[in-house]
């Protein structure tokens, strides 16, 4: 939604402004005859935690997925920090991007897979440093520092030189995120980020994201970790059949769900 | 290994049912006579073969030694390998591009590629270099320009490619058919979620392919690129279809039959056939080696720690020079999920 901005505020830097950090104004996307999203509405703050929960098949994968422009909207406007993501509009016309303009939005959008998706041909370290050294050109040494920061902070630093078939999955997880920090976003996407560990294993990745969280970093986490939604995240969103059935503070939606689908599926999650 | 784990063992109690005192098993091996006996057989029969080999004088051998390193020989094994290797780089990027095109959201382009594999690979390499060979008399002017104008610069056909340039655009333009198809098993054998790995963290679809994919895809592309590398090497003593006769096997053919004596030429051939697929199977063991970082080393036989791991191997190193055919047997992981289909060919 480019006309909340006022004229003025393009030129200011927009960490000063209060621009919400994602803002999708009735969003939908189907898939030839199936339409995944309905008509999704939702804005996230700066610095906000925002958890999307729901049963698989509800869309909130694909939502999130449209959000670094790797689903293409059928419908709607999607912008990030103010800035329309996948389209360029002028005179009131809207051009679909080149793709070089979409990678270059998608550099300040971190995202997180279920899979971890890690290069297995590389190191922990390579891993990290790809992508500031390829995508932005930053110099070697530079980017090797940042990176064996990055590693330490998700408690990695002694696996840099290990490939991703030597760690387990928590700390290929954790890598992931280190990778996906390395090029600093402003926001940050867990696409089910503890869906494919071994239970014992989910504690030390959603340690590494509260940690983030702590930090200031707006996230948008979908997950079915109801205990992490109630400490970390700011809002709840519960999305059932494309559309958003319930939101709000999560504590109040998970103690004290009002819309009986959502009640449904949380007594069987909790 | 978890660091759990790791801290588990250091600072925790031991578990409650550690191993007990457990007592080496000390029984009489099984014996397996009859793998002796085999053994035994095969080895006497390889030296009474050997030995009757040496002494028959059918085989010739003072002359297979005198042509083995004769000038026309060494020069011909020369251009083999000239031939060799022009046609693979040519058929190696023209297959890259014909895989990159078959994969192509675009119908017509997709299209293409397809009618190309299906000419090429469906027609016999030996007709096709007979075809490059009347191409002269097809297209006996090279013109440049627009079409249906006055062409820019015209060429005689026969002076433009002499039969070494039309051998190899043969062999190479055949070969490329096959190439692509295992370009593509490559390509298509790398998980979906590493492209939209890179993509989601800004790389273009260039990088993406440069840093990401291809490198991945590259340890199921080179078996069987070695294989055609292998194969190609033998394809061009078909090139006297052209007919281009310069190469290994027409010359040592041209010089028999000054001699009248074909059978030692033909083991003079043969050896520097066998010394070049060596050379090359030694070279793709290395190439294999390079492209396994960080994947197919989980063999149990390894020390432990990150350097001996990726260091192990994947494929069987050939024994180079022992004159026997070695079979490179790729590792069951590096087969690619679409077999490029070598049944019958050639």
């Amino acid at each position: 939604m480019t006309d909340t901005i006022t004229p003025g505020a393009a030129s200011v830097s927009p960490a000063q402004n209060d621009v919400p950090m994602v803002l999708a104004d009735c969003v939908s996307k189907s898939f030839g005859s199936n339409e995944v999203l309905k008509s999704i509405s939702l804005e996230v703050k700066r610095g906000e935690v925002m958890c999307l929960v729901g049963p698989s098949g509800s869309g909130k994968s694909t939502f999130l997925r449209c959000i670094n422009h790797l689903e293409v909207l059928s419908a709607g406007r999607l912008s990030v920090d103010g800035v329309l993501i996948g389209f360029r509009e002028s005179n009131g016309k809207l051009y679909e991007m080149q793709p070089k303009e979409a990678a270059k939005q998608r550099r300040d959008i971190g995202m997180v897979f279920q899979r971890f998706n890690l290069f297995p041909h590389m190191t922990a370290l390579e891993n990290v440093m790809e992508a500031p050294m390829q995508v932005k050109g930053e110099p070697k040494a530079k980017v090797k520092q940042r990176a064996l920061e990055l590693l330490a902070r998700v408690g990695l630093a002694e696996r840099a030189d290990y490939y991703p078939a030597h760690l387990s999955g928590g700390q290929q997880q954790r890598v992931a995120i280190a990778r996906a920090l390395a090029m600093e976003p402003k926001l940050m996407l867990f696409d089910e980020p503890t869906s494919a560990l071994d239970p014992e294993l989910v504690g030390e990745v959603l340690d590494v994201m509260k940690g983030l969280a702590k930090s200031g970093m707006t996230m948008i986490v979908v997950t079915h970790e109801m205990g992490f939604a109630k400490e970390v995240a700011d809002s709840l969103v519960f999305m059932d059949g494309g559309v958003v059935v319930e939101s709000g503070d999560p504590r109040e939606v998970l103690d004290n769900p009002q819309h009986r689908r959502t009640q449904a599926f949380l007594s069987k999650v909790l | 290994m978890s660091d759990a784990a790791v801290k588990n063992t250091a600072a925790g109690p031991p578990p409650p049912d550690g191993p007990g005192e457990s007592v080496a098993i000390k029984a009489i091996r099984l014996r397996h006579p009859w793998r002796i006996v085999f053994a035994v057989v095969l080895v006497i029969a390889f030296a009474l073969f050997v030995i009757d080999a040496a002494n028959r004088p059918a085989y010739d051998w003072p002359t297979v030694a005198k042509y083995v390193f004769d000038k026309r020989i060494t020069e011909a094994a020369f251009v083999t390998l000239q031939l060799t290797v022009y046609s693979m780089i040519i058929a190696i990027i023209l297959g890259v591009t014909l895989a990159v095109m078959r994969l192509s959201p675009n119908p017509v382009v997709k299209s293409v590629a397809w009618f190309y594999l299906w000419v090429f690979r469906g027609t016999p390499v030996y007709v096709q270099l007979v075809f490059w060979g009347l191409i002269a008399i097809i297209y006996q002017t090279i013109d440049i320009g627009i079409p249906f104008t006055e062409p820019w610069f015209q060429m005689d056909t026969k002076v433009a490619l002499s039969t070494f340039t039309l051998a190899v655009i043969g062999l190479a333009l055949n070969e490329a058919a096959y190439m692509a198809e295992i370009v593509r098993a490559g390509l298509l054998s790398v998980d979906k979620g590493q492209e939209e790995a890179a993509t989601a963290l800004g790389m273009s679809w260039f990088q993406t392919m440069r840093r990401v994919i291809v490198p991945q895809s590259m340890r199921i592309i080179i078996p069987p690129t070695g294989n055609e590398v292998i194969s190609m090497l033998k394809t061009t003593s078909l090139v006297t279809a052209v007919p281009f006769s310069f190469d290994l096997y027409t010359r040592s053919r041209d010089i028999s039959a000054e001699t009248f004596n074909p059978i030692p030429l033909l083991i003079v051939a043969s050896i520097w056939y066998l010394f070049f697929t060596s050379i090359l199977m030694v070279g793709q063991y290395f190439l294999e080696k390079r492209f396994a970082r960080g994947v197919g080393d989980r063999r149990p036989d390894r020390k432990g720690g990150v350097d001996d791991a990726t260091g192990a191997l994947t494929g069987t190193l050939p024994v180079a020079g022992s004159g026997q055919p070695t079979v490179i047997v790729p590792p069951s992981e590096g087969n690619p999920p679409i077999n490029p289909g070598h049944g019958g060919r050639r």
